[in-house]
């Protein structure tokens, strides 16, 4: 089955239980028509380079799937019905990528960073 | 048939590096999410840099323009960048 990689951008506005519980939603509809979800990965509540509806900041989610073409398209579908994804991008891979993505490394680097600087 | 050209203004641009930053063995992944790393190929006002200047290859040069029109399109680099300084230079 191909593989794909979503990246969405969830309003400001909600708290972090309800970009989970969002994030759950969708990844329901990819399991139950047979996908398998291998990576999800929040980048938490991020600035925005330009405004997108007057808001500054989002929720960044990330959703590697692993599943068939349908799943995905009934995933962009509601993403699109949904008020609280502001905007989203699909992405087909070539292949799953092995461990966290580079947004998350990244964070490790600087917080060690500022420790050492601290330090 | 040389190079220094007394009417051109002195050129902004070092002399070409010699190899791609992309290719070759274990060169680095072009990730749109990679904003670190894409940022390099940008100019200050946002503008994408032109391969004669950075040195890297066509295909690559066109896996980055892709990066980077993705990482725009999710807001995670800007269209342009707002001008900080008062010189209105182009790049």
């Amino acid at each position: 089955m191909p593989y794909y990689e979503t990246v969405f951008i969830a309003r400001q506005d909600l708290t972090d239980g309800q970009v989970k519980e969002l994030t759950e939603t969708l990844s329901k509809i990819i399991t139950d028509q047979g996908g398998k979800v291998t990576k999800t990965e929040n980048w938490g509540l991020r600035t925005l380079a330009y405004r997108i509806n007057k808001s500054r900041k989002g929720h960044y989610v990330l959703l590697e799937t692993d599943t068939p073409s349908a799943a995905v398209i009934e995933m962009e579908r509601q993403m699109r019905l949904s008020e609280d994804v502001m905007r989203s991008l699909t992405i087909r891979l070539d292949e799953l990528s092995n461990g966290p993505s580079v947004m998350m490394k990244k964070s490790k680097h600087d917080d060690d960073k500022q420790e050492k600087e601290a330090a | 048939m040389s190079e220094s050209d007394s009417k051109q203004a002195a050129r902004p641009f070092f002399r070409r590096k010699k190899t791609c930053p992309f290719s070759g063995p274990g060169a680095q992944v072009i990730d749109y999410k990679d904003v670190r790393t894409l940022s390099r190929y940008v100019s200050e006002r946002g503008k994408m840099i032109p391969s004669r200047i950075t040195a890297v290859s066509q295909k690559k040069q066109r896996e980055l323009a892709r990066a980077i029109k993705r990482a725009r399109f999710l807001a995670l680099m800007p269209y342009v960048n707002t001008e900080i300084d008062g010189g209105r230079s182009k790049p």
